[in-house]
Protein backbone atom coordinates (compact mmCIF):
# COMPACT_ATOMS: atom_id res chain seq x y z
CA UNK A 1 0.00 0.00 0.00
CA UNK A 2 2.53 2.29 1.03
CA UNK A 3 4.76 1.62 -2.03
CA UNK A 4 1.54 2.23 -4.38
CA UNK A 5 0.80 5.92 -2.42
CA UNK A 6 4.46 6.52 -2.87
CA UNK A 7 4.49 5.84 -7.02
CA UNK A 8 1.29 8.06 -7.08
CA UNK A 9 3.11 11.03 -5.59
CA UNK A 10 5.05 13.25 -8.49
CA UNK A 11 8.06 14.55 -8.35
CA UNK A 12 9.22 18.27 -6.83
CA UNK A 13 9.03 20.41 -9.43
CA UNK A 14 11.66 23.64 -9.60
CA UNK A 15 10.23 24.70 -13.07
CA UNK A 16 6.33 25.14 -11.81
CA UNK A 17 7.32 26.54 -8.68
CA UNK A 18 9.68 29.23 -10.68
CA UNK A 19 6.41 29.10 -13.05
CA UNK A 20 4.25 30.24 -10.43
CA UNK A 21 6.92 32.59 -8.87
CA UNK A 22 6.78 34.39 -12.47
CA UNK A 23 3.22 34.92 -12.86
CA UNK A 24 3.15 36.48 -9.43
CA UNK A 25 3.09 40.39 -9.51
CA UNK A 26 3.47 41.27 -6.05
CA UNK A 27 6.63 38.75 -5.79
CA UNK A 28 8.48 40.07 -8.54
CA UNK A 29 7.28 43.92 -7.01
CA UNK A 30 9.06 41.95 -3.36
CA UNK A 31 12.00 40.83 -5.82
CA UNK A 32 11.69 37.26 -4.46
CA UNK A 33 14.08 35.13 -6.12
CA UNK A 34 14.18 31.35 -5.64
CA UNK A 35 16.59 28.43 -5.22
CA UNK A 36 16.89 24.79 -4.81
CA UNK A 37 19.12 22.89 -3.13
CA UNK A 38 20.04 19.69 -1.29
CA UNK A 39 17.76 20.85 1.82
CA UNK A 40 15.30 21.83 -0.59
CA UNK A 41 13.17 25.29 -2.01
CA UNK A 42 14.93 28.62 -0.11
CA UNK A 43 13.56 32.29 -1.41
CA UNK A 44 15.57 35.01 -1.04
CA UNK A 45 13.85 38.76 -0.96
CA UNK A 46 17.04 41.61 -0.89
CA UNK A 47 18.01 44.33 1.14
CA UNK A 48 16.08 47.28 -0.38
CA UNK A 49 14.54 50.68 1.16
CA UNK A 50 11.10 50.43 0.34
CA UNK A 51 10.76 46.90 2.09
CA UNK A 52 11.00 48.93 5.48
CA UNK A 53 8.83 49.93 8.41
CA UNK A 54 10.40 51.62 10.99
CA UNK A 55 13.35 53.72 9.54
CA UNK A 56 14.40 54.44 12.90
CA UNK A 57 15.54 51.27 13.32
CA UNK A 58 15.47 50.69 11.00
CA UNK A 59 13.83 47.57 10.71
CA UNK A 60 11.72 45.31 8.27
CA UNK A 61 7.97 46.52 7.43
CA UNK A 62 5.90 43.07 9.31
CA UNK A 63 4.12 42.71 6.31
CA UNK A 64 6.86 42.22 4.42
CA UNK A 65 7.56 39.34 6.89
CA UNK A 66 4.47 38.14 6.44
CA UNK A 67 4.24 38.18 2.70
CA UNK A 68 7.93 36.27 2.68
CA UNK A 69 6.41 33.53 4.92
CA UNK A 70 3.39 33.30 2.99
CA UNK A 71 5.11 33.03 -0.84
CA UNK A 72 8.07 30.27 0.69
CA UNK A 73 5.00 28.10 2.39
CA UNK A 74 3.28 28.54 -1.34
CA UNK A 75 6.00 27.79 -3.20
CA UNK A 76 7.23 24.87 -1.36
CA UNK A 77 4.13 23.51 -1.20
CA UNK A 78 4.09 23.59 -5.58
CA UNK A 79 7.62 22.71 -5.81
CA UNK A 80 6.80 19.79 -3.43
CA UNK A 81 3.32 18.89 -4.72
CA UNK A 82 4.15 19.46 -8.32
CA UNK A 83 0.89 22.06 -8.38
CA UNK A 84 0.31 23.39 -11.84
CA UNK A 85 -1.89 26.30 -10.17
CA UNK A 86 -1.31 28.11 -7.27
CA UNK A 87 -2.86 26.39 -3.81
CA UNK A 88 -5.24 29.12 -1.67
CA UNK A 89 -4.04 30.67 1.76
CA UNK A 90 -6.93 30.13 3.85
CA UNK A 91 -5.62 31.03 7.22
CA UNK A 92 -2.35 32.12 8.57
CA UNK A 93 -0.44 32.51 11.55
CA UNK A 94 2.82 34.44 12.53
CA UNK A 95 5.15 34.71 15.33
CA UNK A 96 7.55 37.61 15.07
CA UNK A 97 10.48 36.45 16.92
CA UNK A 98 13.02 39.26 16.38
CA UNK A 99 12.59 42.52 14.78
CA UNK A 100 13.53 41.87 10.86
CA UNK A 101 17.07 43.94 10.10
CA UNK A 102 17.60 45.93 7.07
CA UNK A 103 19.67 43.06 5.32
CA UNK A 104 18.57 39.71 2.66
CA UNK A 105 16.06 37.56 4.21
CA UNK A 106 15.99 33.75 3.44
CA UNK A 107 12.30 31.39 3.98
CA UNK A 108 12.16 28.04 4.14
CA UNK A 109 9.16 25.79 4.75
CA UNK A 110 7.80 22.37 5.18
CA UNK A 111 4.75 20.62 4.54
CA UNK A 112 2.96 19.43 8.40
CA UNK A 113 0.31 17.47 6.87
CA UNK A 114 -0.81 17.61 3.29
CA UNK A 115 -4.58 15.81 2.54
CA UNK A 116 -6.85 15.46 -0.11
CA UNK A 117 -7.94 19.14 0.08
CA UNK A 118 -5.69 21.03 2.65
CA UNK A 119 -1.86 21.19 3.62
CA UNK A 120 -1.03 22.33 6.79
CA UNK A 121 2.63 24.47 6.27
CA UNK A 122 5.26 25.72 8.29
CA UNK A 123 7.72 28.39 7.36
CA UNK A 124 10.43 30.20 8.93
CA UNK A 125 12.28 33.35 7.95
CA UNK A 126 15.72 34.18 8.80
CA UNK A 127 19.02 36.32 7.99
CA UNK A 128 22.64 36.19 8.72
CA UNK A 129 22.24 33.03 10.91
CA UNK A 130 19.96 30.45 10.38
CA UNK A 131 19.49 29.21 13.89
CA UNK A 132 18.19 32.60 14.76
CA UNK A 133 14.82 32.60 13.15
CA UNK A 134 13.24 36.19 12.80
CA UNK A 135 9.97 34.97 12.06
CA UNK A 136 7.81 31.51 11.90
CA UNK A 137 4.45 31.23 10.23
CA UNK A 138 2.09 28.59 10.37
CA UNK A 139 -0.19 28.14 6.98
CA UNK A 140 -3.50 26.61 5.75
CA UNK A 141 -3.75 25.82 2.03
CA UNK A 142 -6.40 24.73 0.06
CA UNK A 143 -5.42 22.76 -2.73
CA UNK A 144 -6.82 24.17 -6.54
CA UNK A 145 -9.59 22.00 -7.50
CA UNK A 146 -8.66 19.34 -10.72
CA UNK B 1 -8.46 59.15 15.58
CA UNK B 2 -6.27 61.30 16.88
CA UNK B 3 -4.54 64.75 16.44
CA UNK B 4 -1.38 62.95 16.02
CA UNK B 5 -2.17 60.43 14.15
CA UNK B 6 -4.10 63.18 11.47
CA UNK B 7 -0.69 64.80 11.35
CA UNK B 8 1.21 61.87 10.25
CA UNK B 9 2.38 62.72 7.19
CA UNK B 10 5.14 60.06 6.72
CA UNK B 11 4.52 56.77 6.21
CA UNK B 12 6.54 54.01 6.46
CA UNK B 13 8.76 53.25 2.98
CA UNK B 14 6.61 50.15 2.34
CA UNK B 15 3.53 51.19 3.15
CA UNK B 16 4.03 54.19 0.83
CA UNK B 17 5.18 51.39 -2.08
CA UNK B 18 1.94 49.31 -1.96
CA UNK B 19 0.04 52.64 -1.48
CA UNK B 20 -2.02 53.04 1.37
CA UNK B 21 -3.57 55.71 2.65
CA UNK B 22 -4.89 56.76 6.20
CA UNK B 23 -8.58 57.68 6.15
CA UNK B 24 -8.72 60.65 8.08
CA UNK B 25 -12.36 61.16 7.52
CA UNK B 26 -12.68 57.90 9.39
CA UNK B 27 -13.99 59.24 13.17
CA UNK B 28 -12.91 56.15 15.47
CA UNK B 29 -12.65 54.38 17.59
CA UNK B 30 -9.61 52.87 15.82
CA UNK B 31 -8.03 54.00 12.16
CA UNK B 32 -8.84 53.06 8.88
CA UNK B 33 -6.49 52.17 6.13
CA UNK B 34 -7.27 52.63 2.29
CA UNK B 35 -5.54 50.54 -0.38
CA UNK B 36 -6.73 51.01 -4.37
CA UNK B 37 -5.74 48.02 -6.28
CA UNK B 38 -3.07 47.91 -8.21
CA UNK B 39 -1.03 46.00 -11.19
CA UNK B 40 2.09 45.00 -8.49
CA UNK B 41 -0.77 43.85 -5.75
CA UNK B 42 -1.59 41.32 -7.85
CA UNK B 43 -1.12 37.55 -6.68
CA UNK B 44 -1.81 35.96 -9.94
CA UNK B 45 -1.42 37.93 -13.20
CA UNK B 46 -4.40 36.11 -14.45
CA UNK B 47 -6.81 36.38 -11.84
CA UNK B 48 -6.44 40.34 -10.80
CA UNK B 49 -6.90 39.62 -6.97
CA UNK B 50 -5.20 41.29 -4.13
CA UNK B 51 -2.10 38.89 -2.93
CA UNK B 52 -3.51 37.56 0.37
CA UNK B 53 0.12 39.10 1.57
CA UNK B 54 -0.93 42.38 0.68
CA UNK B 55 -3.83 42.38 2.76
CA UNK B 56 -2.15 40.37 5.43
CA UNK B 57 0.23 43.46 5.02
CA UNK B 58 -2.29 46.43 5.48
CA UNK B 59 -3.74 44.54 8.44
CA UNK B 60 -0.13 44.87 10.01
CA UNK B 61 0.04 48.46 9.44
CA UNK B 62 -3.32 49.26 9.97
CA UNK B 63 -2.86 47.55 13.30
CA UNK B 64 0.26 48.97 14.47
CA UNK B 65 -1.15 52.73 13.46
CA UNK B 66 -4.03 51.56 15.97
CA UNK B 67 -1.88 51.31 18.43
CA UNK B 68 0.06 54.48 17.84
CA UNK B 69 -3.62 56.60 18.16
CA UNK B 70 -4.41 55.17 21.27
CA UNK B 71 -5.22 57.58 24.03
CA UNK B 72 -2.39 56.11 26.81
CA UNK B 73 0.33 55.93 23.89
CA UNK B 74 3.29 57.81 24.52
CA UNK B 75 4.59 58.53 20.52
CA UNK B 76 8.18 57.60 20.39
CA UNK B 77 7.74 54.18 22.39
CA UNK B 78 9.22 51.68 20.58
CA UNK B 79 6.11 48.91 19.15
CA UNK B 80 6.89 45.52 18.86
CA UNK B 81 4.31 42.40 16.64
CA UNK B 82 4.45 39.73 19.02
CA UNK B 83 2.13 37.90 16.41
CA UNK B 84 -0.51 38.28 13.98
CA UNK B 85 -2.91 35.76 12.93
CA UNK B 86 -5.47 36.39 9.75
CA UNK B 87 -8.60 34.59 8.57
CA UNK B 88 -8.92 34.97 4.64
CA UNK B 89 -12.28 34.72 4.35
CA UNK B 90 -12.92 36.07 0.05
CA UNK B 91 -10.08 37.13 -2.50
CA UNK B 92 -11.10 40.65 -3.08
CA UNK B 93 -10.45 41.89 -6.56
CA UNK B 94 -8.01 44.71 -7.82
CA UNK B 95 -10.42 46.93 -9.08
CA UNK B 96 -11.73 47.58 -6.01
CA UNK B 97 -10.19 49.36 -3.01
CA UNK B 98 -9.33 47.27 0.36
CA UNK B 99 -10.72 49.33 3.86
CA UNK B 100 -9.14 48.00 6.50
CA UNK B 101 -10.47 49.16 9.91
CA UNK B 102 -8.33 48.06 13.33
CA UNK B 103 -9.65 48.45 16.90
CA UNK B 104 -7.20 48.22 20.02
CA UNK B 105 -9.15 46.41 22.28
CA UNK B 106 -6.75 45.94 24.83
CA UNK B 107 -3.77 48.16 26.38
CA UNK B 108 -2.06 48.00 29.69
CA UNK B 109 1.30 49.82 28.95
CA UNK B 110 3.12 46.22 28.22
CA UNK B 111 1.00 45.04 25.68
CA UNK B 112 -1.90 45.43 23.85
CA UNK B 113 -4.21 43.28 21.57
CA UNK B 114 -6.05 44.28 17.93
CA UNK B 115 -8.99 43.05 16.00
CA UNK B 116 -8.89 44.22 12.20
CA UNK B 117 -11.08 43.99 9.39
CA UNK B 118 -10.39 44.14 5.69
CA UNK B 119 -13.33 45.01 3.73
CA UNK B 120 -13.81 45.92 -0.27
CA UNK B 121 -14.44 49.45 0.00
CA UNK B 122 -17.50 50.11 -2.54
CA UNK B 123 -19.32 46.38 -2.15
CA UNK B 124 -18.73 46.18 2.14
CA UNK B 125 -17.66 42.63 1.28
CA UNK B 126 -15.96 41.23 4.14
CA UNK B 127 -12.12 39.82 2.64
CA UNK B 128 -10.62 39.01 5.24
CA UNK B 129 -9.85 39.36 9.49
CA UNK B 130 -7.56 39.72 11.89
CA UNK B 131 -5.85 39.68 15.15
CA UNK B 132 -2.69 41.03 16.63
CA UNK B 133 -0.27 41.46 19.40
CA UNK B 134 2.27 44.34 20.41
CA UNK B 135 4.73 44.24 22.76
CA UNK B 136 5.42 48.10 23.71
CA UNK B 137 8.69 49.52 24.86
CA UNK B 138 11.81 47.56 25.70
CA UNK B 139 13.24 46.91 29.10
CA UNK B 140 15.40 50.05 28.66
CA UNK B 141 12.46 52.44 27.26
CA UNK B 142 9.47 51.56 29.05
CA UNK B 143 6.15 53.81 27.71
CA UNK B 144 7.38 56.99 27.91
CA UNK B 145 3.47 57.90 29.00
CA UNK B 146 3.49 58.84 32.75
CA UNK B 147 1.57 61.44 34.55
CA UNK B 148 4.25 63.98 34.31
CA UNK B 149 4.89 63.85 30.88
CA UNK B 150 1.35 62.43 29.39
CA UNK B 151 2.29 63.45 25.91
CA UNK B 152 5.26 61.17 26.42
CA UNK B 153 7.69 63.81 24.49
CA UNK B 154 11.40 63.12 24.53
CA UNK B 155 12.20 62.87 28.71
CA UNK B 156 15.27 65.54 28.41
Amino acid sequence: MIKLAQAGRSAPSVALAQQQLNKMPYAAFLGVSLRVGPDGLETLTPDRADLIGNTNLPALHGGVVGSLLDITGMLTLVFLKALDRSPRLVDMDIDYLRSGQALPTHGRAEIVRAGRRMANVRARLWQDDPERPIAIGRLQFLFPKS
Amino acid sequence: MSLFLKSLKELPPFGQALGMVLEEADTGPGVAVLLPGAEHLSGDAEDAVFHTSVILATIDNTAGWCIRDHPDYAEGTSMATLDLRVDFVTPARLSETLRVRAVCEGFDGDIAFVRATAQTLKTKVLIATGQATFMLGTPDMPNLATPANALGGPVD
